[in-house]
């Protein structure tokens, strides 16, 4: 069985992150240039990362000043799991559910859990790429500043390695209980997928309230200055209820000198191990279930009849375009998760982080802010924009036509259509985060009227430079050779270049506004935001009109 | 109506010359065939046709026009039908349809019974409302000939069109291509199936590593061989190499 195993892991690594392509590439073609493009992707990501790691290398005084500073690796792990555990919601469906090697592996004579295990840990290898960065500064912080000695740095390797065990454990058995459950015949997948987000957007409440509860609480205690230096663990304690795996590893970490360390780097441990199991156990059960409904291409007699209603409409080049892509994007599992399903997610996702700690920093926020909702406007229309990018629908456009490319090519279609056409595919996804958007500031009760008029306005404006941005790298370089959804959106580089660029041309327009925020007028600052959003997209499209026309031209 | 003049394309891999200066001219209202063994030209010919690979050199003209100079003219007098029917497996038939109708902006009265015509001569009525990725191979092919159909195109250009059809879709197929050659249109297609090319093709072009070896209707080729013989006996001859 281990054989079996690893051999589907080794499978799975390899065609995930495409690394015979890459060999491939690299000793055979043309493409060598690539591989000083991922050293310049790397280098553009560096210096907001040394930003944060130096925030929070300061961070520890705070917490060192209160005698608390468990909460410092609290805050590390913590933040790591719970971003594990809301990713992997997303990516765990996409794995085990929307790849379409499922239609190769359930054939071979393979348990579900053979499979089950093997997505797990090649899901893993790929989640340490997020719970390292995220874990790291704040253990390493730790350590150098606490002199911690050995026996530190050996626990730390062994709870940086079972980090993501409980998160995507939980995550797997929810996707694999709402796909067995969801799985009624007939039912289209994108009701099973918005299903999916409000889920998502449930757990992020609930897990909310969690939070401003245990806050409040420990807060609102009436010995709570005595706890507080008495009890050099009381914030840990306190907030771990959130997520106490992320306390146990604390704790563990915390104490790694005494026995009591030793039993709480035991109890993570072995929990982890045990969500694992349960998750393989439950795999047998219900993973099948799910899946194989899900492989079933839905028709009927009925509905398969063509009607008079088919054909009373027509619709110039770019609409026709524009809703070939908007409704392809929506009924493609995997597209939809990561284009609507990110614009909806990352926007609570902030609101969650951002109130972390507790809810009296909204109070707090509201008298900083005072009457001065523009800077929410901003920082709203800031967001808007850079979810242009991270919607993935600009950068990914050619490369999700694959081999239907060719359609594209022999027909005679202009190029501005072909740009039209995209972008309003794109701008149909944003209108959607720019909802999500104005539903959590009406949660967190930042909304006024003036906010939804900028931040959409601005918003639609800002996104259309990033999506022919994103546009322009996926003309220049498409990944049309794939037979699996997966490979355009969620394992294509041009994702990465486009958001390394995309947060270049942001920083440089978020620098100019926050200089003159406070010199000019606010609604000039708007007026300016707009004109620089026009011009560049009309800059943009110029570039983008070429390039098309020559790529279409040259592709082979 | 179809001009190829002087037309080369090397692959960068190898060096191979897939198609070696080629000369070819398809005159109004003629079923031309384009014949020839695996991996001899045709599908790189066609795609340098369609505007899918840019030649090294030479010229492709359709009706006068440079395919290469002034592309979406020409695109408006042809349709393509590719080797293999990928389409978007996430939408309906008709959405297809209704989107390349768009595309090469077809009234909605006339494509109507466009449509409704082609769906009953290849029996796809019933399915047209389903979502493509619920077709066989043969469906998507038919789905894809009739998207070629709509907009009546002067030039209808197809790789391998017989392959993977049933023998009545088939026999369908080449009384269209008949129809059409009646009304003026032009007929380009390739394919290995020597009966067809024998039967349906005003003239005929076989192609050997990238080269034209022989060129005419089917009595030139006859007549140029020895007494009589079949278009096969033609066609293993020419492409024998050695």
């Amino acid at each position: 069985m281990m054989n079996r195993i690893l051999s589907l892991i080794k499978m799975d690594i390899n065609n995930t992150y495409g690394l015979s392509a890459i060999k491939y590439n690299l000793t055979n073609k043309r493409d060598k240039w690539q591989i000083i493009l991922i050293p310049i992707i790397i280098l553009s990501i560096l210096p907001s990362y040394y930003f944060i790691v130096s925030v929070i290398y300061n961070m520890y005084d705070g917490f060192l000043n209160i005698g608390q500073k468990s909460m410092f690796l609290l805050y590390g792990i913590l933040i790591a799991q719970l971003i594990l555990f809301f990713t992997g919601l997303l990516y765990v469906l996409s794995k085990y559910y929307f790849s379409n090697d499922m239609n190769i592996l359930i054939p071979l004579p393979l348990k579900s859990r053979d499979i089950v295990i093997a997505k797990f840990i090649s899901m893993m290898i790929y989640e340490y790429l997020t719970s390292l960065p995220i874990a790291l500064p704040f253990i390493i912080t730790y350590g150098i500043r606490g002199n911690e000695g050995l026996l530190y740095w050996i626990y730390s390797l062994i709870i940086l390695l079972f980090v993501p065990v409980i998160s995507l454990s939980l995550a797997s058995i929810i996707v694999m209980a709402f796909m067995k459950f969801t799985n009624i015949k007939g039912k289209k997948d994108l009701v099973r997928i918005i299903g999916y987000l409000i889920m998502i957007a449930l757990l992020i409440g609930f897990q909310l309230k969690v939070q401003s509860i245990a806050g409040n609480s420990l807060m609102g205690e009436e010995d709570f200055i005595y706890k507080l230096i008495t009890d050099s663990n009381l914030f840990v304690k306190r907030l771990g209820i959130i997520f106490p795996p992320s306390m146990w590893a604390t704790l563990a970490l915390n104490s790694y000198m005494n026995f009591t360390g030793l039993l709480y780097a035991m109890l993570f441990i072995g929990v982890s191990l045990l969500s694992f199991i349960i998750m393989v156990l439950l795999s047998e059960r219900v993973f099948f279930d799910g899946l194989i409904g899900n492989l079933e291409v839905y028709t009927s007699k009925e509905s398969g009849k063509v009607k008079v209603s088919d054909f009373n409409k027509s619709y110039p080049s770019y609409l026709a375009i524009g809703l070939k892509e908007i409704k392809v994007l929506l009924r493609t599992p995997v597209y939809l998760l990561n284009s609507v399903g990110g614009v909806i997610i990352l926007p609570i996702i902030t609101v969650m982080s951002m109130f972390m700690e507790d809810a009296s920093i909204l109070v707090q926020l509201r008298t900083l802010i005072g009457g001065n909702y523009s800077l929410i406007n901003l920082i709203g229309i800031g967001y808007v924009t850079a979810l242009g990018i991270i919607n993935c629908v600009g950068c990914t456009t050619f490369s999700r036509e694959g081999k239907n490319m060719w359609i594209h090519r022999t027909m005679p279609i202009e190029i501005k259509d072909q740009i039209f056409g995209r972008v309003i595919s794109s701008l149909f996804v944003q209108i959607i985060g720019i909802v999500a958007i104005l539903g959590c500031l009406a949660y967190v009760e930042l909304m006024t009227v003036q906010s939804i008029f900028w931040i959409t306005i601005l918003g639609i404006l800002g996104s259309i430079p990033m999506t022919e941005l994103g546009m322009m790298i996926d003309a220049y370089r498409p990944l049309l050779d794939w037979d699996n959804p997966q490979k355009p959106m969620k394992q294509n580089l041009n994702v990465l270049i486009a958001m390394a660029i995309g947060s270049l041309y942001l920083l440089v327009i978020g620098f100019l506004a926050y200089k003159l925020m406070d010199i000019i007028d606010i609604i000039f600052l708007y007026g300016i935001l707009a004109v620089i959003f026009i011009i560049s997209s009309y800059i943009f499209f110029g570039i983008l009109e070429r390039l098309i026309k020559r790529q279409f031209e040259v592709l082979e | 109506m179809l001009k190829l003049k002087d037309l080369s394309k090397t692959y960068s891999k190898g060096g191979v010359r897939a198609v070696d200066n080629i000369n070819l001219e398809v005159k109004p209202g003629e079923i031309f065939g384009f014949l020839g063994p695996n991996g001899a030209g045709k599908t790189t010919t066609i795609k340098m046709i369609v505007g899918l690979l840019k030649p090294d050199s030479g010229n492709v003209f359709i009706d006068d026009i440079d395919v290469w100079e002034n592309p979406l003219e020409a695109k408006r007098k042809i349709s393509f039908v590719p080797d293999t029917p990928e389409v978007y497996n996430k939408l309906k038939g008709i959405e297809y349809l209704n989107f390349i109708a768009d595309i090469y902006g077809i009234p909605k009265s006339i494509r109507q019974e466009r449509i409704e015509k082609y769906l009953d001569i290849f029996e796809l009525k019933n399915a047209i409302g389903n979502i493509i990725g619920s077709y066989s191979h043969g469906m998507k092919q038919k789905l894809v000939l009739i998207s070629a159909l709509i907009h009546e195109p002067e030039l209808f250009i197809l790789d391998e069109p017989m392959v993977g059809l049933d023998p009545k879709s088939s026999f369908k197929l080449k009384e269209i291509m008949r129809e059409r050659c009646n009304e003026g249109k032009t007929v380009f297609f390739s394919t290995h199936v020597l009966e067809v090319a024998e039967k349906l093709c005003d003239r005929i072009a076989i192609i050997n590593r990238g080269k034209i070896i022989a060129l005419g209707t089917m009595s030139e080729l006859r007549n140029s061989a020895d007494d009589n013989e079949s278009l096969e006996k033609i066609f293993l001859e020419l492409t024998d190499d050695e």
